[in-house]
């Protein structure tokens, strides 16, 4: 069946007969819409807190700067006042300006994540790669402790730490969370290494005797790029999940907010029930814009990585 | 079939209990790794409460010859492991007659029932959809649909549980907005409290379905594909069996192992997910009890729980590992 | 082994004519059959040969409408007695497949489906065509029948295809595939993984089981030595065209297109060492074929004429049809020339 396996990911349509028109899988990968999608998304998101920075006084994100409880230009609030052009977003309950409290807390946000992942990943990577590739009882042992580590729901420990803590910076926090975010990676590096040590290629570079770092570092690492890509923003998704988890739990720097603390503040404050939506509404669409680019980023990578996932559909 | 390995078998004891053994010393250890006496400020800040400032040492005291805190920390580890075993947390220090085992036995019933009903729901629904986007004679209308269903996949299951409380509580007011039974229902088998638990849980429910769902069908819809290359699919097809058939038996059967793994090692992340949705919607499991442990910085409790909770989901990934020779024939043998 | 040339009559089952297989690919379709024609009779067994890439697989997956995108069929007719296969409608041909057409597949590899024990994968066949089969003994007792038909112990009936070594599989292939007694069995390189001794035992119950059921029977392979021992004619390919197709004892006493010859010399011989005469692959270009006869390049014998005229099909003898100038009457001096060089080499 040498002729069918190149041709492994069409649909199987009866017959055959017509003429797929599934050409574009050749095209260059990197050209994929669920990848440019999600970055422009990101891009696009930072562009305007960048100018956010340049444009608007941001320490109207401290408390007492503005009027309590505004809503947004155009709204109305439950005691009948209308929003003011000076907070077209609105204020919350401790006289924060809205529109100032995004553009500082989304970075922080994201700023954790980024941490978390990267330590993570690192750890992953050196983890992975040991169990992969040199195996015996280094594969043994990490296996071990990532089936252990990833059955272990990672909130209730941080909960416990920081219970003890109290309340701590997002730097710390983030180191924290990365505590837990080496597992994940470690699994699906593992998994990966293992694969390509098998493949024929790293084989014969082994068979002739091409020393271990540079099989590593030459062979294995350039084929794992999109891969690795691919786990990193996975876990930075993980890591902002954690966050801002523990934010809402009101773990998070109170006196700057980020998204998770805002979100924290208007649950306190019983926002659901007085109908102010802009206080955790903003938070939640912005975190949630970021998380599906994230994902379509994390898509757009498994599919440049996995040319079988990558069919017109 | 064979039956289970012997191996595989102990490999998966083996996890299990480690798991229990490092959630337990982590929990034990961290209260008394952080700098100061946190125990102690605990202690002083709850007597403050109780409004005894006079002799407050004398109380700190009293309180920690009551927990045991004056031993050496060798005996109260093996203190508070075999009180473990035992099923012994210790007492909450906040509601003090009450034990943590009493708090923890009512608040457990009602997250497992939440995850599970979740659970079964969006790995039913994720990988039927998942299933559906890979295979070559599903309508396109519905291959259009199911993406734009998958809109909320990735979100946190909190950020959602925000939007559908907002929404479908409070703006539109067909669901309630928090607790898990009515107001005044007495828990027990008749009609109305049942009904009152389901509406009450649905919110919640989807609120980790909506978001979850799509990566099942993510990881179907791969599965598939592969399972699509394989020779036995054009076997199948040169038998002529019905394409129904060999849609549930042939892709189906064989994509739904490896999805059982994936449901293993994403318990601990769906546990996560399912603490922050309880306090969003204050229903009353496990997530809200921590939650209130940490407001009335109950330290014993906020260890029973999260000790119970890490057990709980542990449990669940055994009993899933250990179902998984019995649906896939080649396990047993292997032994992997 | 008795050859079984007498069993064949002159009854047509398959009629293949004229069909045509491509790929699509970016840089223009690949050609992977081209307008091919040839006619399998009633009781025979034919030998599809080639070397790799050649289109015998595709040439097969064709013909059993199984060519997977973004292959397609250009046009052609597969008649398989009397029926038009690509005229059927979707669940016309669904209910065709295995009743006019089955297929043995490489069993030795992933071909069957590992969640499922062997009976089911039997009896799913069974109750497809049959509907649902309410006498569970008796369908037991035809599967053990179908068992001992291939020399398969009856304890494999709930077993997983794991379980079993390559050869059981394949024979649990060969069950399956002559399990509702199809018209036409291909077997796809049914023989190819599996190691030398267990090869002829599975290329001889697949002739038996044959003889015994009355099936026609077409057997794709690259083993030219094995499928001299099981084949009534042989049918040679060459990058997507049909160049010969002989009875067994004419390709290997007097192979006649020179590219049969080639493959008739390449096979190894334990009396002589001799020089390898084929030293590459099919040259061309798939999508952009060379003009005339494709296997000019190639061609110890090939003169202007063919480079100029698509040699076709002409008829040496009953059932030897051979596409080469060289056989044209009016070329029959160089023919002549050609054999001699032959001879001196």
């Amino acid at each position: 069946m040498a002729q069918d396996t190149q041709v492994q990911d069409a649909p199987v349509v009866a017959g055959g007969t017509k003429k797929a028109g599934m050409l574009n899988r050749f095209d260059n990968p990197w050209l994929n819409w669920k990848f440019l999608g999600g970055a422009g998304i990101l891009g696009l998101l930072f562009f305007i807190i960048f100018l956010g920075y340049q444009f608007w006084d941001t320490d109207l994100a401290l408390s007492a700067r503005a009027p309590l409880n505004l809503p947004p230009l155009g709204f109305e609030n439950w005691r009948g006042q209308t929003g003011i052009p000076e907070h077209p977003l609105g204020t919350e309950n401790s006289g924060r300006d809205m529109l100032a409290l995004w553009i500082v807390g989304t970075p922080r946000t994201v700023f954790v994540g980024v941490i978390a992942a990267t330590v993570g990943m690192l750890a992953g990577i050196v983890l992975g790669f040991m169990a992969g590739f040199l195996g015996g009882i280094f594969d043994d042992v990490i296996r071990l402790a990532v089936d252990i580590a990833i059955t272990i729901p990672s909130l209730l420990v941080l909960i416990v730490i920081q219970a003890v803590l109290g309340r701590v910076d997002l730097l710390t926090m983030a180191l924290l969370i990365s505590l837990f975010s080496w597992a994940t990676p470690t699994r699906y590096i593992r998994a990966q290494v293992l694969s390509m040590r098998e493949s024929g290629y790293v084989q014969m570079a082994r068979l002739s005797g091409v020393p271990v770092r540079d099989i590593m570092f030459k062979e294995i690492m350039p084929n794992l790029l999109p891969y690795l890509s691919a786990s990193y923003i996975g876990n930075m998704q993980g890591a902002i999940i954690s966050a801002v988890g523990l934010e809402v739990l009101g773990f998070g720097p109170q006196r700057i907010p980020s998204l998770g603390v805002a979100i924290f503040f208007s649950i306190e404050a019983g926002a659901l029930f007085r109908n102010m939506w802009w206080w955790w509404g903003i938070p939640t669409v912005t975190l949630s814009i970021v998380f599906i680019a994230l994902l379509l980023i994390n898509l757009g990578l498994d599919e440049i990585a996995n040319p079988r996932l990558r069919k017109a559909s | 079939m064979g039956g289970i390995s012997l191996n595989y078998l102990l490999r998966r004891l083996l996890v299990f209990f480690l798991t229990l053994w490092v959630a337990a010393t982590l929990i034990f250890i961290i209260p008394r790794l952080a700098p100061g006496d946190p125990i102690a400020a605990m202690v002083a800040r709850l007597s403050y409460q109780a409004g005894f400032v006079e002799n407050a040492d004398l109380i700190i005291e009293g309180w920690k010859e009551r927990f045991g805190l004056n031993d050496p920390v060798y005996v109260q580890y093996l203190r508070f492991m075999t009180g473990l075993l035992g099923g012994d947390l210790g007492y909450s220090m906040a509601r003090f007659p009450s034990t943590v085992t009493e708090l923890v036995g009512r608040a457990l019933p009602w997250t497992i029932g939440l995850v599970g009903v979740a659970t079964f729901i969006f790995f039913i629904v994720g990988n039927l959809c998942g299933a559906l986007l890979a295979w070559a004679r599903t309508p396109r209308l519905v291959k259009v649909l199911i993406p734009m269903s998958m809109i909320f996949t990735s979100i946190p299951p909190l950020l959602a549980g925000l939007l559908l409380s907002y929404t479908f509580a409070f703006l539109l007011g067909w669901f309630p907005q928090t607790y898990s039974y009515g107001f005044g229902l007495t828990p027990g088998l008749t009609l109305e409290f049942i009904a009152s638990v389901l509406h009450h849980g649905i919110l919640p429910a989807m609120a980790i379905v909506i978001v979850t769902f799509g990566y099942w069908a993510l990881g179907m819809r791969g599965m598939m594909v592969t399972i699509e290359g394989e020779d036995y699919m054009i076997l199948a097809q040169a038998k002529g069996l019905k394409p129904f058939y060999v849609l549930y038996r042939y892709m189906i059967r064989n994509a739904i192992l490896p999805q059982m793994t994936a449901l293993a090692v994403s318990i601990g992340t769906l546990v996560n997910g399912v603490v922050l949705v309880e306090v969003i919607f204050n229903y009353n499991g496990m997530g809200t009890l921590i939650v209130t442990a940490l407001r009335e910085q109950d330290f014993g409790l906020i260890q029973g729980t999260s000790f119970i909770l890490i057990t709980t989901s542990a449990l669940a990934v055994l009993i899933i590992d250990l179902s998984y020779p019995l649906i896939d024939p080649r396990i047993s043998l292997e032994g992997r | 082994m008795t050859k079984k040339n007498e069993s064949s009559s002159d009854r047509v089952v398959l009629k293949v004519d004229n069909l045509r297989i491509h790929y699509a690919t970016p840089q223009g379709d690949v050609i992977a059959v081209s307008d091919i024609s040839f006619k399998l009779y009633e009781g025979e067994t034919l030998g599809l040969v080639g070397e790799s890439g050649c289109g015998k697989s595709t040439t097969a997956y064709g013909i059993l409408q199984l060519v997977q995108p973004p292959g397609y069929i250009v046009h052609g007719s597969i008649e398989v007695a009397g029926t038009e296969v690509l005229d059927l409608e979707e669940e016309e041909l669904r209910k065709f497949r295995w009743t006019g057409l089955s297929l043995i597949p490489q069993g030795a590899m992933n071909s069957l489906n590992p969640t499922m024990r062997v009976k089911d994968q039997i009896i799913d066949v069974i109750e497809a065509h049959e509907g649902k089969q309410s006498d569970k003994e008796a369908l037991r007792e035809r599967i053990f029948g179908l068992f001992q038909n291939v020399g398969l112990p009856n304890r494999i009936y709930n077993m997983y295809p794991h379980e079993l070594s390559g050869g059981m599989k394949q024979r649990v292939c060969i069950a399956m595939g002559v399990a509702l007694h199809p018209t036409v069995v291909i077997a796809d390189e049914a023989t190819s993984a599996l190691d030398v001794v267990v090869q002829r035992i599975v290329a001889q119950t697949l002739v038996k089981v044959k003889d015994e059921i009355g099936v026609s029977l077409i057997v794709i392979g690259h083993d030219m030595g094995l499928l001299a021992q099981i084949v009534d004619r042989i049918a040679v390919m060459y990058a997507g065209k049909m160049v010969e197709i002989a009875p067994v004892a004419n390709v290997y006493a007097k192979p006649l297109h020179p590219y049969t010859q080639l493959l008739i010399e390449s096979i190894p011989s334990i009396k002589e060492r001799k020089p390898l005469k084929i030293t590459e692959g099919i040259t061309h270009d798939p999508r952009n074929p060379p003009s005339g006869c494709i296997f000019r390049l190639r061609c110890p014998f090939a003169w202007e004429h063919c480079a100029e005229v698509e040699p076709l099909p002409i008829d040496v003898e009953a059932k030897h049809e051979v596409a080469c100038h060289l056989f044209d009457e009016r070329f029959e001096d160089r023919r002549a020339n050609a054999y001699a060089t032959l001879a001196n080499s």
